[in-house]
């Protein structure tokens, strides 16, 4: 069976890894532009082709009513979710949006597990190209405070893009399986993993036993909305606004110099992580006082403005050691995830915390596709002499009377994790008990999030009779599933869950379909990209061999065909349709067969014959 | 290749780790059982095996964590076991202050409405938070004696499983455990609402 890779799909950068049995470690697989990271940027073309990673960025500056990014903030959340959000992104809502997100690339609309599924196919390229063969399944890592639906999100984004998911990983769990192959470390380990969009913090302890080491998740914390971008949104309003003083010029009413000014503050940004100052300069169009705005940032001053952000991710990792009942210098190894750890507010906070420095040896942008590689090695091979225990990061819940929900899988238990619960009947004859399912710490259903609802079919039968045994089971990639079953028959009952904020089935096969099509353009495009790099070097070859003397033995006619050929396969590459410029090469081939067959020595000539001249 | 999961049913939490319903477990003991019962069920171990044991892979280690989970819990076990021998009775009584405890409950209540009165006409909160801490602490005092009360009928209850002892005889350690679980429910709620009472001065 083919090979299962690891990916990571990050907020601001995806990357693909696979595990090197020769080596025995992970590796990332870089992509066509050399890179091992893909940005989490898509656009559509006006005609109709999908673009992703490095060219969809620079159309996110060309043409960003096209193009999109940080779409993982939406993954699995509806619009009422998503407004603070609204302010600070460009995301461009369909009308039709509700508990499913739709969003706008130029005149078509997609949902955010098919934007998702875009970049994941462009990764999945990569590997089958590195490889050259087919890849369709991975292990796909997600931030370990992802809910159900962000989580099923994910996992539909995998279909999509034709990959079957065999294991959703929590970002920092990968991490730490890394950094574990990598170190041989034992002990109690923190991994703090602040992202481009996402926050985690995870604690594990790391255990040797006689068949191998245990990675046991003891507790896990986090934001799913603070990352590096909330640190560029701290700082936008602020550089607009010096913009508007300095060149009476308003930068928010013009996307694509919005996206130049964020790109130059995000450099800014980067500089300021080794450097004690940056300038930050944006040119300016006409109609501006200046033609260029160039500003200084003290890293003392940019630390006074991020100091908020860095502080918010104090109360998760102070909760996941309470949950985890360790203090912090009960912690033996403390690990650094995600680009916004380069940070050197955020080295010395954590530092100060837990009483000592860090691990940063890992590329933290590479770890967690290294970890999620590891996992998918493990999987691979069925028994591993390593095991990974992980566990649910919210509480799982069921509405009660009077709004209230009653806990019945608590947080941090160790996945899968199942509960049960007996269901009877209030009144006569009802034919129906209403469930509905909560994942959240709070004490009220509507201060946590819906995951589902659905009614038990009951048969008719006196108040209290009826006795139906709910399963609730939380697999091990922390997806919810519910079975049903009558008590007294034993009979199974087949529940519809319908998702709270999630695709239904049969709109996944729909997109699914649509996504091969697109697909299809890919491979269309790859093709006609074959097929002219063939051409260009069957006329290099022609004109070659045209101009050597013996040429001089063809017939005028001969000639005159060559050149026609000729002409025509130079029309045919500079269009895009592959199957015309497969037509042609084989038109010149064969016009151009009498010159080879004369390029040849007679002795040679008879054994090749019906050989190409582009073959010499 | 992976052996399948047994699929002989487990009947409860102290099955699934091959362990008698006694109330003392061995912590190192059952950690290192869950460990090596997880290499032989997680299900990741079966992802390449055919579908049938792949389920039973997620059902068996979905139990295993369950139980261990409760079992390491000393207050959820002895709640668990109860349920079990269907012996645990929260009855009508949940709301109700424990006889012994009323006087002291009544002072708290009157105190916490104190706090409340003084909160919206801004009067003088001093006092009366110290009043409400020194209650808290004091009902937690109650709350550790209430534990101690529930290890030592544990030990009984141990004592009467090796003994052999009479069902009648277990039963009555049952519903002793069972009120002690009930008292102990209460002053956790209670201390609980005081504490969320002073946060929220």
């Amino acid at each position: 069976m083919a090979r299962i890779v690891g990916i990571d799909l990050g907020t601001t950068n995806s990357l693909v890894a696979y595990f090197d049995p020769q080596t025995g470690k992970p590796k990332c697989i870089e992509g066509p532009h050399g890179s091992t990271l893909c940005p989490s940027v898509v656009s559509l073309d006006a005609d109709g082709t999908v673009v992703v990673g490095e060219p969809a960025q620079k159309r996110l500056l060309t043409q960003p009513e096209r193009s999109i990014y940080s779409v993982k903030r939406l993954m699995g959340r509806g619009v009422k979710d998503i407004q603070e959000e609204l302010k600070l992104f460009p995301f461009r809502l369909d009308p039709s949006s509700a508990n499913v997100i739709r969003v706008r690339l130029g005149d078509k609309v997609f949902t955010p597990p098919e934007i998702s599924a875009f970049i994941l196919r462009e990764l999945k390229n990569w590997a089958e190209a590195f490889f050259g063969e087919a890849v369709d399944r991975a292990v796909v890592t997600v931030p370990a405070y992802f809910n159900d639906a962000q989580r099923q999100a994910t996992k539909d984004a995998g279909k999509i893009a034709g990959l079957e998911v065999l294991r959703l990983v929590n970002e920092p769990t990968a991490a730490a399986l890394a950094y574990g192959l990598h170190e041989q470390r034992r002990g109690k380990v923190a991994v703090y993993d602040l992202g481009g969009g996402t926050f985690d913090i995870s604690v594990l302890k790391l255990i040797s036993t006689a068949e191998g080491d245990i990675y046991q998740v003891l507790s896990t914390n986090g934001d799913t909305h603070l990352g590096g971008d909330d640190i560029d949104n701290l700082f936008m309003p602020h550089l607009e606004q010096e913009i508007v003083d300095f060149h009476e010029f308003d930068v928010a009413k013009h996307p694509r110099l919005r996206q130049e000014l964020r790109k130059a503050f995000i450099e800014a940004k980067h500089k300021l992580s080794r450097e004690d100052d940056a300038v930050l300069s944006l040119p300016l169009p006409e109609g501006a006082r200046h033609p260029v705005h160039r500003t200084g940032l003290s890293r003392a001053a940019f630390e006074e403005i991020i100091f908020p952000v860095v502080d918010r991710t104090m109360g998760p990792v102070k909760l996941a050691l309470a949950d985890a009942k360790l203090a912090p210098e009960e912690i033996d190894e403390v690990v650094l995830v995600g680009g916004t750890t380069r940070t050197p507010l955020i080295r010395r906070t954590v530092q100060q915390f837990f009483g000592r420095p860090p691990h940063t040896e890992l590329n933290p942008d590479e770890v967690v596709a290294l970890g999620a590689a590891v996992q998918a090695n493990i999987l691979d091979r069925g028994v591993s002499n390593m095991l990974l225990l992980d566990v649910t990061p919210l509480s799982l819940g069921i509405e009660t009377y009077g709004g209230a929900v009653a806990k019945i899988i608590p947080r941090n238990s160790t996945i899968p994790a199942s509960a049960q619960e007996l269901y009877t009947t209030g009144v006569d004859n009802q034919t129906g008990i209403d469930i509905h399912v909560l994942q959240g710490e709070r004490e009220l259903a509507r201060d946590c999030r819906s995951l589902a609802r659905f009614t038990l079919k009951v048969p008719p039968a006196p108040a209290g009779l009826p006795r139906i045994e709910v399963k609730f089971l939380i697999d091990a990639n922390g997806i919810l599933q519910v079975a049903a079953k009558d008590v007294r028959t034993g009979e199974q009952h087949f529940i519809e869950v319908q998702p709270s904020y999630g695709i239904l089935d049969s709109e996944i096969e729909r997109m699914l379909e649509e996504s091969i099509e697109y697909a299809e353009q890919d491979f269309a495009e790859r093709q006609a990209i074959e097929a002219r790099t063939e051409a260009e070097s069957i006329l290099v070859a022609t004109s070659k061999a045209q101009a050597q003397p013996q040429a001089a033995a063809l017939s005028g006619e001969e000639r005159a065909k060559i050149d026609s050929a000729v002409a025509a396969l130079k029309e045919s590459i500079a269009g895009s349709d592959y199957k015309l410029m497969r037509k042609r090469i084989d038109g010149l081939n064969q016009a151009t067969q009498h010159l080879a067959e004369v390029m040849m020595n007679s002795a040679v000539n008879t054994v090749l014959q019906g050989k190409k001249l582009a073959d010499f | 290749m992976t052996t399948a999961p047994s699929a002989t049913p487990t009947s409860d939490c102290f099955a699934v780790f091959g362990l008698p319903r006694k109330l003392w477990i061995e912590m190192s003991v059952l950690e290192q059982k869950f460990l090596q019962l997880s290499w032989k069920l997680h299900p990741d171990n079966f992802v390449n095996a055919p579908e049938g044991e792949r389920e039973l892979s997620l059902k068996r280690s979905s139990e295993l964590n369950d139980a261990y989970r409760i079992l390491r819990d000393p207050v959820g076990r002895v709640e668990y076991l109860l349920q079990i021998e269907g012996e645990r009775k929260e009855g009508e009584k949940k709301q109700q202050a424990p006889p012994e405890l009323l006087e002291e409950v009544f002072e708290l209540n009157e105190s916490l409405d104190e706090l409340r009165d003084a909160k919206s006409s801004g009067g003088d909160l001093g006092q009366l938070k110290a009043r409400l801490r020194s209650a808290e602490n004091n009902f937690q005092e109650k709350l550790a004696e209430v534990d101690a009360q529930l290890q030592s009928v544990a030990r009984d209850w141990d004592a009467a499983l090796e003994a052999n002892a009479t069902g009648e005889a277990r039963k009555k350690l049952m519903a002793r455990m069972n009120e002690l679980l009930n008292r102990r429910s209460y002053i956790r709620n209670l201390v609980a609402n005081v504490a969320k009472e002073l946060a929220e001065v």
